[in-house]
């Protein structure tokens, strides 16, 4: 075994371990924290496979923010733990045996013969001078420009949809609108009436 | 290829056996008699009222799936970094892949713009 | 770096629109609330300009571009048009009630537009990366818009729910597609078929992608075993986003459909026709049982759809029997058939709920419509076309669709699935006749007077009687449908 294996095989097992505890662990910090350890180790599997941009932007948009994202949510949700583990023992064997089966199945179909080495020979090692990140621009920025085109659209919309569904306008705000207080005229404040001189 | 990241890999190893020996040693060296009173929350000699988590405002929510969108944007902008002298050098492909991440950008401006005055940056 | 410029040409409907969404999404800053009504207005001639580029640019040939990931052809374009006019309808109709609860904001237009889009991109996809991101187009602005209304629990619920057996589907159907590119080599549709075609690919690892891509397919037509969202999603969502969820969509789903299994997995035909076949029975017993139980309007149409789809499928597993092809057009365009007129009946039927529905009160119950006859004799008659078209009640154009894919299902020789279709639709037609029932022999326990802006009332009147129309010139969408896909397989 070569030192590219024992990494893979290293990798490989600490991604399987820290998958097993995203969904064992009692506390759901712990749980996303373990999930943290998933992403770097797959990331870590995909640079040995020389994808390093995938890699890299694997951690980066994952770990980075996403993982930000959730740890927020975990962090300072209130949620009952007793209550999110309710019923899991009672859906334990029906999904223990679909989860099972599928697995099974993937395994019959995936065990050698079809993914091996004989149906898919390794591409080798690419040269020193191939840039992986390079390959992956040309091909992105002139055959998939379109679907380039489309990942900004649903970027566009996931941003009009969380401003639609998470803001609303504040009745308690206290803020000062610095430039509506500036751009104040003197009728909008002071009503001039006029009254008759009261007589004593 | 592979070979050029060894030293990150070294780097890893070495930050993740630095940061975990100090606790090793800690655990191992260090006096071990826990008990009940010791053990117990601590809140200025009270008794805990409540969970320590508590319901956040969404707002910090909002903030962090816009960092995420943007975070995504910039990742689309590496590899076009890389190749970019490549684009400006072909005769047929130079406007085209200039334009076309002018567009990607034009899109996600329009939404930073969409957020920006829909006051999904401002605090309060 | 070798590299040719696309043709924009074929996808100016796409960029017409996607221009005009921005434009749409920077005026909703700059407008204030009395203006707002521009917004409704532009969504509606941007539709009607996306109409007239798509006609124009309508070439008759197959056209593809960017690579091969974009298609233009009749089909395509005949989708494209219905799917126009569909979120045009659907947005005439729900006018009233978004002013009244408050949710005509710019974004439920943006986002509705940003959905037709996506639908857009489903139809003119040749490419498997186009088809995944043209349906998360679409379902992300799904989601939003379920979760619009944002005060009510029930909303949010269905858009949790939305989401997660959504995403959940999309994975599937993702899955489903690596394998696929794992046993061909390309994602291209065209490309995948000559590949197994040539028998270049493996069967098994083929069949193991298409029991993923067809589950994947199945959660988005909703369809047995994979319906679970349908209902909740229905019934919790405003109705003016159940009526654009059951209409245009669906019309694009069909369109995924056909483009992956058909297109580029026809030669797996015999396989995911078994496949399809299992969903389908499934899907009309259950559907029709189920919709039985319902007193709620809104998810009595939700397992009427699942039924609906369940037809819709029987067309399409009558393309080829016992390896002849020669039934595959007449199969097809006969499921097509049944969608667009499954639109057009669902239009009208979620159209009526909204006609219903007032300020702070939905009419989404059974009991609403009770004794509509009195209080509007008309829209109860329509109601009734509706119901007698969605029952299959000869001769309206539900009808006929049922008729086609049936005649369909019985060209290839399965007799006894044929029975076992018409013997649920006997038991479907219960319920939707409870309906006409409840329209004309009970007493009206709810006597306001219907208020609805003269447009919405003229269109679903035309939508009522084009159900009947259509059921006494069936022949007019069906060769159409026909001449489509003819020019286009």
């Amino acid at each position: 075994m070569d030192f590219k294996s024992a990494v893979f095989y290293f990798l490989a097992t600490v991604l399987v371990l820290a998958s097993l505890r995203v969904i064992t662990a009692r506390n759901p910090v712990h749980a996303a924290l373990f999930l943290v350890l998933a992403f770097f180790s797959a990331g870590g599997i995909w640079m040995l496979l020389q994808a390093e941009f995938l890699a890299i932007v694997l951690v980066m948009v994952y770990v980075g923010a996403v993982m930000v994202l959730f740890l927020f949510v975990v962090m300072m949700l209130d949620i009952n733990l007793e209550r999110l583990r309710q019923g899991f023992w009672s859906y334990l064997p029906l999904g223990a045996t679909i989860g099972l089966l599928m697995t099974l199945e993937m395994a019959l179909v995936l065990a050698g013969r079809y993914y091996g080495l004989e149906a898919m020979p390794d591409p080798g090692a690419s040269g020193a001078g191939v840039n992986n990140t390079k390959e992956l621009g040309r091909l992105l920025f002139t055959d998939y420009v379109y679907p380039f085109e489309l990942a900004s659209v649903i970027l566009l919309v996931a941003i009009v949809a969380a401003v639609a569904l998470t803001k609303r306008p504040r009745k308690e705000s206290k803020a000062q609108n610095a430039a509506a207080q500036i751009a104040v005229r003197r009728n909008d404040r002071l009503r001039i009436v006029s009254m008759p001189s009261e007589k004593e | 290829m592979l070979e050029n990241y060894f030293p990150v890999l070294v780097f890893i190893i070495v930050g993740i056996v630095f940061g975990c020996m100090p606790m090793v040693l800690g655990w191992l060296l260090a006096p071990h008699r826990p008990n009940a009173e010791k053990g117990s929350a601590y809140e200025c000699g009270f008794e805990a009222f409540e969970e320590a988590r508590l319901k956040f405002d969404v707002r910090y929510y909002l903030i962090a799936i816009i960092f995420i969108l943007f975070d995504l944007e910039i990742a689309f902008l590496f590899p076009w970094a890389a190749i970019f002298k490549e684009i400006v050098g072909t005769p047929g492909v130079k406007l085209f892949g200039f334009v076309e991440m002018l567009v990607f950008l034009g899109i996600l401006l329009i939404g930073y713009v969409y957020a920006w005055a829909k006051g999904a940056l401002d605090w309060e | 770096m070798n590299f040719l410029m696309p043709d924009f040409y074929p996808a100016a409907a796409e960029i017409f629109l996607l221009a005009m969404a921005c434009v749409i999404l920077l005026l909703d800053l700059v407008l204030t609330q009395k203006q707002r009504w521009i917004i409704g207005l532009l969504t509606q001639a941007t539709l009607v300009g996306c109409a007239v580029i798509t006609i124009m640019t309508a070439s008759g040939q197959v056209v593809l571009t960017f690579s091969n990931m974009f298609v233009d052809d009749l089909f395509a374009d005949f989708l494209k048009l219905l799917v126009y006019f569909s979120v045009s309808v659907m947005l005439v109709y729900s006018r009233g009630y978004l002013a009244l609860r408050g949710l005509d904001k710019g974004e439920f237009y943006l986002l509705v537009l940003f959905a037709t889009l996506g639908m857009m991109v489903m139809i003119s996809a040749s490419h498997f990366l186009t088809i995944y991101l043209g349906l998360e187009l679409l379902s992300l602005s799904l989601y939003a818009l379920v979760a619009l209304d944002r005060d009510s629990a029930r909303a949010t619920e269905a858009a949790m729910k939305y989401f997660v057996l959504g995403a959940m589907a999309s994975g599937l159907l993702l899955y489903g597609m690596s394998m696929l590119y794992g046993a061909t080599g390309t994602l291209e549709i065209g490309g995948v078929a000559q590949a197994i075609y040539h028998g270049v690919a493996n069967k098994t690892v083929l069949v193991f992608g298409l029991v993923f891509v067809v589950s994947g397919l199945a959660f988005k037509l909703g369809v047995v075993p994979f319906h679970m969202w349908i209902p909740d999603v229905y019934q919790g969502a405003p109705t003016a986003v159940t009526l654009f969820i059951g209409s245009a969509p669906k019309l694009a789903a069909f369109a995924m459909t056909l483009r992956l299994l058909v297109y580029g997995l026809f030669e797996l035909a015999e396989q995911w026709q078994l496949m399809l076949m299992m969903l389908a029975v499934l899907s009309i017993a259950l559907g029709n049982l189920a919709a039985i139980a319902q007193s709620n309007l809104k998810r009595m149409l939700a397992y009427s759809t699942i039924s609906h789809m369940g037809y819709m499928l029987l067309g399409l597993i009558s393309g080829v029997a016992a390896g002849d092809r020669h039934f595959a057009l007449n199969a097809y365009s006969s499921a097509m058939y049944y969608t667009v007129s499954y639109v057009m009946m669902s239009l009208g039927a979620f159209g009526m709920i909204l006609l219903l529905s007032r300020a702070g009160f939905e009419a989404e119950n059974l009991d609403d419509f009770k004794g509509l006859n009195q209080r509007s004799p008309w829209f109860a008659a329509m109601m009734g076309m509706l119901m007698f078209s969605m029952a299959g009640v000869p001769f309206f154009v539900g009808f006929f669709a049922k008729f086609s894919v049936l005649l369909a299902v019985v060209d290839t020789g399965q007799v006894w699935l044929a029975v076992v279709a018409v013997f649920f639709s006997l038991i479907g037609a219960f319920y939707y006749l409870r309906v006409v029932k409840l329209m004309y022999f009970d007493q009206a326990i709810d006597t306001a007077p219907i208020k609805a802006n003269l447009d919405m009332r003229l269109l679903l009147s035309a939508n009522g009687l084009a159900v009947a129309l259509f059921g006494i010139f069936p022949q007019a969408i069906m060769s159409l449908c026909t001449f489509t896909l003819l020019r286009s397989l």
